[in-house]
């Protein structure tokens, strides 16, 4: 019997990935030896990210990281994916949501129904502005062409924002060539790792979002193949990376903030934020119109975070 | 064998004419891009656009190209050799340049049909299916930006354009194997 | 199949297949294509076609025919003709001077177009004529042409360094930025070697005494000539370099801009302007189809394996220094220019080497001067070279093929030595970039 090969591409590029997946994949391979060995890919590097979940789920490719988001899956959760605007505050809030709150069995049962397996997901940096010139009010986002995720794009687009989706490695040189003024697709962290941070000079505190979310799949046949241990030495890997990401930005968003020098912070005052936050509301009801699954989701998080306002403190402050 | 490659070639020569002008298009929608960012607020479909437009212009221009004769060989024997000698290699070779454009066209199909929502790996069935009715558009795909236009019509006109440049190709072989009995048929590059 | 035999594989069937002359895309597309249905397993069909979607989301290809446009308004619609006037009168008297000023003409000419199709045609139908009619060496002038419309890619803006930016993703500004510094100090090299060829053997470019015999007043009113170009090129740099503009629209801003100055000059017709509009398409036509073929191969290639093996091949199992590693790699570069087209072999080679040309703590901007000079020498040595290729298709009878291929040996030879003194000195391409950008 030959050794099992499968091909993952994850939405990071080398930089990023360095931390977000490959800690995890070594791992795996190490552990799995000669039976089975993942070969993983970088962003756009075999397909390009928008085309993903299609190479998926036509097994092309055997397994993706990403959010359902950027990789545009044809399922009604796909809006949640990546920055949902304030979903979540914390990085915590995420795996709380998925295993204990019923989000792990919605998603399972949308992306089942279209041949892929959703092994698990997990949770990133909050949602931040980069930008070469200041942010200091609501104002001073007209007009500025920002790299960011679909659903949070069009969401702060009735600020004046102008979303732009491009290739992830174009990114840096895009702001370098004038196609973007900023970005708002990651934490302070992220914006170190990648050289973002070299090439814009302010950093908004105000976070849309606290956390993102993005998910390990695999094509379902792949994955129904796979003998039992293979299958859990997977997800034990998957959460092995799962933590990581968990100190690895908790520590680093504060960490950079402090003690970064290639950034300058800026702040929006709260009460001028709050017109966001109200947005949020309206935008929720707006996504859960689409539909009973998105409003179901919608529910939960509703739910959620009316359960962790009462707990209070250390979970909410005020 | 002589009416495919005049109505073929009439056909490409008109659309690449006319795709030819599409420039013109494109050169307009990145003006417009940097006129409305430097007056009003930018325009958040210029870019996704514009290259919606150039793979218009380059798919469906290709086919004219090809008549052109623009693209490139390698010519260190090629250059050399006899009428017939070319000839005969072309119509050789041209095979593998019409099995790459038909596996482009299929892999196009597959990917038209999956953007109207079809998720299974029979594009071919899918597309008689609409026409019988036996198959119905299904989730309609959608760029992942936050202009999210649906995506059938640019991968459409990719299918199209593949579709077109084998005809174009079919065409040469078939030109090729008419040198090669000496005679020459269609228009030479025009 | 191992993934050393797996590279082997798809690069001799490659080469077996550019060498039966059939189109460039379509070899490569094919090898492609059948290595993807062969080796790939489940759902390899696919590969060929993903590329046609990778490259639609490549927005600096954007400014491709933009590029090729500007340069077939300047040689179609005859701008340059007052240029080469203006280097005849100022330099026609002295010895070799026509040869040196054609190379003042390509280097105006290059700041206007991204492409070096546009230098050639315009010294093959403006300046060639002229100076065999002087009494020119044929060799001499062929190689001049040659070797001077090579600098459209090293003197922004270039197309081939906007290619490079993206699959090295460096900022093209900069890039651009590094390729003005060697584009001049190799054209300098040029001058110097054509006076000293002059000073030597001047049968080979015999002075003309009367040449500058030009009223003064008039002598001056042609500096104004050279104007033309500076404007096109401010009009197009300025913005981009300030930030006003995005490189795409740069692009467009700078065709517009060359179409506006044919039209205000009077040498834009409709007949003019349809070949302009013709030939855009074909250009750009032959450039996508290789990048999508080029793509697809080189999809399937880092799929199976291949690129690892490679990357292997060169850092582990040779044991070389990260010099010797850059030297090989120029090396290759220049052995695969003989027979690959240069943006096939962008596409398909760069993935590899450029990540390990940054891991070796190269500088990525000065690379790329790097690239860019080594395909211009791919450019020139036949068998497979597309100014070779131009020269032969534009040149009078009177300059036969082997004329040509003589005809570059000096030349490449001082860009060889160019290239060297830039291995030597990266200053030489970074500094400007790191004044402009204050790096
Ligand atoms: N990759 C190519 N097909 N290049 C063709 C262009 C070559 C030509 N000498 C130029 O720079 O204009
Ligand atoms: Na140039
Ligand atoms: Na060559």
């Amino acid at each position: 019997q030959g050794t099992i090969k499968w091909r993952m591409q994850t939405y990071a590029g080398p930089a990023l990935a360095a931390h977000v997946i490959d800690p995890a994949i070594e791992m795996f391979n190490k552990i799995a030896g000669d039976r089975m060995q993942i070969e993983l890919f970088y962003a756009d590097q075999l397909v390009p990210t928008g085309e993903l979940f299609r190479a998926m789920q036509k097994g092309t490719i055997d397994a993706v990281q990403s959010d359902d988001d950027s990789m545009a899956s044809p399922t009604d959760v796909t809006v949640f994916g990546g920055y949902f605007p304030f979903a979540s505050r914390y990085s915590l809030d995420v795996p709380v949501l998925f295993n204990q709150y019923g989000l792990n069995e919605i998603w399972d049962e949308q992306y089942s129904a279209v041949g892929v397996k959703h092994i698990s997901a997990g949770s990133w940096d909050p949602c931040h502005f980069a930008t070469k010139d200041p942010i200091n009010s609501l104002a001073d986002l007209k007009g500025k062409r920002v790299f960011t995720f679909p659903t949070a794009g069009r969401f702060l687009s009735q600020f004046g924002v102008v979303p732009v989706t491009l290739p992830w490695e174009d990114i840096e040189v895009a702001v370098q060539t004038g196609e973007l003024d900023g970005i708002a697709w990651s934490g302070i962290t992220e914006d170190y790792t990648v050289g973002w941070a070299d090439v814009t000079n302010y950093f908004l505190t105000n976070n849309i979002s606290g956390a993102w979310a993005g998910s390990f799949f695999a094509n379902m046949d792949r994955w129904n193949e796979l003998p039992e241990d293979l299958q859990t030495l997977f997800r034990v890997c998957c959460d092995q990376s799962h933590y990581y990401r968990q100190w690895w930005y908790w520590g680093g968003e504060a960490n950079l903030r402090v003690n970064g020098t290639k950034m300058q912070l800026t702040s929006i005052p709260d009460d001028e934020w709050a017109q966001v936050e109200n947005a949020a509301v309206a935008f929720w009801d707006e996504i859960a119109a689409e539909g009973p699954i998105q409003a179901k989701v919608i529910d939960i998080f509703r739910k959620y975070n009316a359960d962790m306002q009462k707990a209070g403190r250390p979970y909410r402050y005020g | 064998m002589q009416a495919y490659v005049r109505a073929v070639d009439a056909i490409n020569y008109r659309i690449g004419r006319f795709m030819m002008w599409g420039l013109f298009g494109l050169m307009g929608i990145l003006l417009w891009s940097s006129i409305s960012k430097t007056f009003f607020l930018p325009s958040l479909w210029t870019l996704e656009l514009a290259q919606f437009a150039l793979v218009t212009y380059y798919l469906l221009g290709g086919p004219y190209s090809i008549q052109l004769g623009s693209n490139v060989r390698m010519d260190l024997f090629y250059g050399n050799w006899s009428h017939q000698r070319k000839a005969w290699f072309d119509a050789c070779t041209v095979l593998f340049l019409i099995f790459y454009l038909s596996v482009l066209l299929y892999g196009s199909l597959s990917s038209t049909a999956y953007s109207l929502g079809y998720w299974g790996s029979e594009p071919i069935t899918f597309f008689t299916g609409l026409i019988t009715g036996e198959e119905d558009i299904g989730r309609l795909e959608r760029s992942s930006t936050a202009w999210r236009p649906v995506i059938w019509p640019v991968k459409s006109i990719m299918a199209l354009g593949f579709f077109l440049m084998l005809l174009q190709a079919i065409s040469e072989l078939f030109k090729d194997i008419a040198r090669i009995r000496g005679e020459e048929i269609g228009s030479p590059q025009q | 199949m191992s993934q050393e035999y797996i590279a082997i594989f798809m690069f001799a069937t490659m080469m077996v297949m550019l060498f039966t002359g059939q189109r460039v895309f379509g070899a490569i597309g094919a090898v492609a294509t059948i290595a993807a249905l062969a080796l790939w397993g489940t759902g390899g069909q696919d590969i060929p076609f993903s590329a046609t979607m990778k490259l639609m989301k490549w927005y600096p290809l954007l400014t491709l025919p933009m590029f090729i446009f500007m340069g077939y308004v300047l040689s179609e619609s005859r701008l340059a003709d007052d240029l080469y006037r203006m280097f005849h009168v100022w330099f026609g008297s002295v010895q070799g001077g026509l040869a040196i000023g054609t190379i003042g003409l390509m280097v105006l000419v290059s700041a206007m177009n991204g492409l070096s199709v546009a230098g050639m045609a315009i010294g093959a139908t403006i300046a060639l004529p002229e100076l065999l009619r002087r009494g020119y060496d044929k060799l001499m002038v062929t190689g001049v042409i040659q070797a001077g419309s090579s600098l459209g890619i090293l003197v922004p803006p270039s197309v081939v360094l906007v290619l490079y930016a993206m699959i090295a993703r460096q900022p093209v500004g900069q890039l651009w930025l590094a390729g003005i510094v060697p584009g001049l100090m190799m054209a300098a090299m040029f001058v110097f070697y054509i006076w000293l060829r002059c000073r030597l053997q001047p049968e080979l470019g015999p002075a003309m005494p009367n040449a500058g015999n030009v009223p003064r007043a008039e002598k001056l009113k042609l500096l104004g000539a050279g104007a033309l170009p500076l404007a096109i090129f401010a009009a197009m740099m300025v913005p981009f370099v300030n930030g006003w503009t995005s490189l795409v629209e740069s692009s467009a801003v700078g065709a517009v801009t060359a179409l506006v100055a044919s039209i205000l000059k009077g040498r834009m017709s409709w007949k003019v302007l349809e070949t302009c509009t013709k030939q855009t398409l074909g250009i750009s036509c032959m450039f996508m189809w290789i990048i999508l073929a080029a793509l697809g191969f080189g999809a399937v290639f880092d799929g199976l394996g291949a690129v690892k093996a490679i990357d292997n091949l060169f850092t582990e199992q040779m044991g070389l220094s990260p010099w010797m590693i850059l030297i090989l790699m120029q090396l290759s570069f220049i052995v695969m220019g003989t027979f690959l087209d240069d943006t096939a072999m962008l596409v398909i080679v760069a993935p590899l080497y450029v990540p390990l040309v940054g891991v070796l703590g190269f500088d990525l901007i000065w690379y790329g001067v790097l690239y860019t000079i080594t395909t211009q020498i791919a450019y020139m040595t036949p068998p497979f070279g597309y100014n070779l290729f131009l020269m032969r298709a534009m040149a009078p009878p009177e300059v036969s093929l082997y004329d040509i291929y003589r005809s570059i040996i000096p030349f490449v030879g001082v860009m060889v030595l160019a290239l060297i003194l830039i291995m030597a000195f990266p200053q030489i391409a970074l500094w400007l970039p790191e004044y402009v950008y204050g790096k």
